[in-house]
């Protein structure tokens, strides 16, 4: 049963990335200039290369044929080079990826660890001072704009108290590196003598952009949390618990957490898209060299294969995120199985 | 679990009065209501009601504080950004631009999804099954990213990333409105309908749209949330309003080289887009307790 449901999640996938790569192929030809260029990224392209690059692209054959090709290109990782810098998209993303999936990484975990919490205690004390405190605090963070939010704590943490570095990654006194390009497992990994202290100015840096990301998901987990305890607090299982002499805490953990968190698993794959979203804006706000400020670059420049290359792999993160969430959902979850 | 219902009036609210009784009883909630439609009037009065000309520079009175410090002038209340314009007139035209432009971009959206999900709703087999897993890819793409992509096609401006805005919101309502039809197909009264011999059209013109208009407007305020951040947004990261005009969020873009000297210009403007995103949100919490209560009692 489960196999037969994998392998529909699984033939779903590929239908979903085959969409995927058509919406990337047909960009070529919807972005303004050549379609040439915009697929091969090169400029000034002599006559005598264009046939050579036409050839290869297939353009004189039909679009099918073309978007096989693209295809192709794709799964070699010969992709286009970015009009700026005259790279491959493919290895510039390499580059920018991991400190991306960083400061993403940190606020989820951040928002979970805060979030849940928070949601438990709003729910048990439903009604109470707490409760409001709790659930007001979760509104104002819910409807604050996000780059707003940033600036305010910038403006006090750095303008004002001068606690917290404004931009980047890592001070330019140190230089570390790179091997995951995560930053932190990166110095901890690193041999150089000033360790600690380039561990402490990266954490220094990663304070605030993780906390104006963190925000919106935590306050999503709340409201959620809040939700789906309260739901499952009516459920007649818990009253059948108290009646059997369970004490609030034993029915809390043993028969309301284990309900009440099961949705919460399919809601960190739903938020991930507006988490990516957020996590763009937030990189432009401190200049964190990740994928979303590289996109907005792009954007400025008319990148046209960066644009392309960068919808790509995000969609396909996304995709993947929330496809492993669901799974993970019904595998948990045995009344999510609709078999 | 069920209750039992007793009705000890002679004569009973409709469900819209019981409603509105539930959601006035929400102080905050109505209080965002009351916040909403004012500002709804004006974001359409107000060419009307602008004290001095939104665009116009005036060079003798760069930077002028708010009235309430030493230094400001009371013609001026919310003082100047740094090219001299009055900074109220400003912030009110700006109501049409973030406010406005996003209820039309959400109204668009709605009128769109409605119709997706009442034909989505209303099939069965692949066809819809089909149609919901390309529904699922649009819901993927982070909606900022699809705006980057359709500014990259379009041109940049306010208009086109609208439609980035649309696409990015329809998704939800489509599954949304499709949901709440089922939910409603399963009920024993549109059975009953049917076994009348109504067609599929007059079940869904009379039967169950008139039972899911309060569920289609919560998601319509929930919409209208993440839509006034986009648009602020994307007017922020100059992808969308484009520099002199007055969005909230490019407002704050063009402040920011002039955030040390005057931090109202950059602080404003963010108070109203957090002022109207929390009535928003006030108001579709509101309807979700009042739905709930209505429910229980």
């Amino acid at each position: 049963m489960m196999f037969h449901y994998l392998l529909r999640r699984l033939f779903l996938l590929g239908f979903v990335f085959v969409a995927l790569t058509i919406f990337a192929f047909s960009l070529g030809y919807l972005f303004p200039g050549d379609v040439l260029g915009n697929f091969t990224g090169l400029r000034n392209i002599s006559p005598a290369e264009e046939i050579v690059l036409r050839q290869q692209l297939g353009l004189d054959q039909s679009y099918w044929q073309q978007y096989i090709y693209f295809n192709q290109r794709i799964l070699d990782g010969n992709w286009a080079l970015s009009f700026s810098s005259q790279q491959n998209v493919l290895d510039e993303i390499i580059n920018v990826m991991p400190a991306t999936l960083e400061l993403a990484s940190y606020a989820l975990l951040l928002s979970l660890i805060v979030g849940i919490p928070l949601g438990i205690i709003a729910a048990v004390r439903k009604d109470k001072w707490l409760d409001k405190l709790i659930s007001g605090l979760a509104l104002v963070g819910y409807s604050i704009p996000i780059f707003w939010w940033a600036l305010l704590l910038i403006m006090v943490f750095s303008l004002t108290l001068g606690w917290l570095p404004t931009s980047g990654r890592l001070s330019v006194l140190y230089e570390i590196p790179t091997m995951s390009g995560f930053m932190l497992p990166d110095i901890l990994l690193s041999q150089v003598p000033y360790r600690e202290e380039a561990l402490v100015d990266a954490i220094r840096h990663l304070l605030l952009p993780a906390v104006v990301l963190a925000t919106y998901p935590t306050t999503v987990m709340i409201r959620f949390t809040r939700e789906s305890m309260l739901d499952v607090l009516e459920q007649n299982y818990i009253k059948t618990a108290r009646a059997k002499g369970l004490t609030r805490l034993q029915v809390l953990y043993t028969h309301g957490l284990r309900n009440a968190l099961l949705p919460v698993t399919r809601q960190v794959g739903l938020q991930f898209s507006t988490l990516i979203t957020l996590a763009m804006i937030t990189e432009v706000i401190f200049s964190w060299p990740g994928i979303g400020s590289w996109l907005i670059d792009g954007i400025y420049q008319r990148n046209f294969p960066a644009i392309q290359g960068g919808l790509l792999v995000v969609s396909s993160l996304v995709i993947a995120v929330n496809m492993f969430t669901e799974i993970l959902h019904t595998m948990l979850n045995p009344l999510a199985r609709k078999f | 679990m069920k209750k039992l219902r007793l009705y000890y009036e002679e004569y009973n609210k409709g469900p819209f009065a019981l409603l509105w009784k539930h959601f006035t009883q929400q102080h905050f909630a109505f209080f965002g209501f009351i916040t909403l439609l004012l500002l709804l009037l004006l974001a359409l009065l107000t060419p009307f009601l602008t004290p001095h000309d939104p665009y116009l520079q005036n060079s003798q009175l760069l930077l002028v504080p708010p009235s309430w410090q030493n230094s400001g002038l009371v013609s001026y209340p919310l003082g100047t950004d740094d090219l001299g314009r009055d900074l109220m007139s400003r912030l009110m035209l700006g109501t049409s631009y973030t406010f406005g432009l996003a209820i039309l971009a959400v109204l668009g959206s709605l009128i769109v999804g409605v119709i997706l999900g009442a034909l989505s709703g209303m099939s069965k087999g692949v066809k819809s099954s089909v149609f919901n897993h390309l529904l699922d890819l649009a819901l993927t793409i982070p909606s900022l990213l699809l705006a980057i992509v359709i500014v990259a096609v379009l041109g940049p401006g306010l208009l086109n990333t609208i439609w980035a805005i649309m696409l990015a919101l329809l998704p939800q309502f489509v599954h949304g409105v499709r949901n709440a039809i089922q939910q409603q197909l399963k009920q024993d009264y549109v059975t009953a309908y049917r076994l009348d011999g109504a067609s599929q059209r007059q079940l869904l013109l009379f039967v169950i749209f008139p039972n899911i208009w309060e569920q289609l407007v919560l998601m319509f305020t929930m919409a209208l949330s993440t839509a006034v951040l986009d648009v602020a947004a994307l007017g922020f990261l100059s992808i969308g309003a484009q520099s002199p005009t007055a969005e909230w969020g490019s407002m704050i873009a063009d402040s920011l080289d002039s955030i040390y000297l005057a931090p109202w210009t950059v602080a404003l403007p963010g108070l109203m887009i957090f002022i109207t995103v929390l009535a928003v949100n006030l108001v579709g919490d509101g309807i979700r307790v009042a739905m709930k209560k209505r429910r229980e009692n």
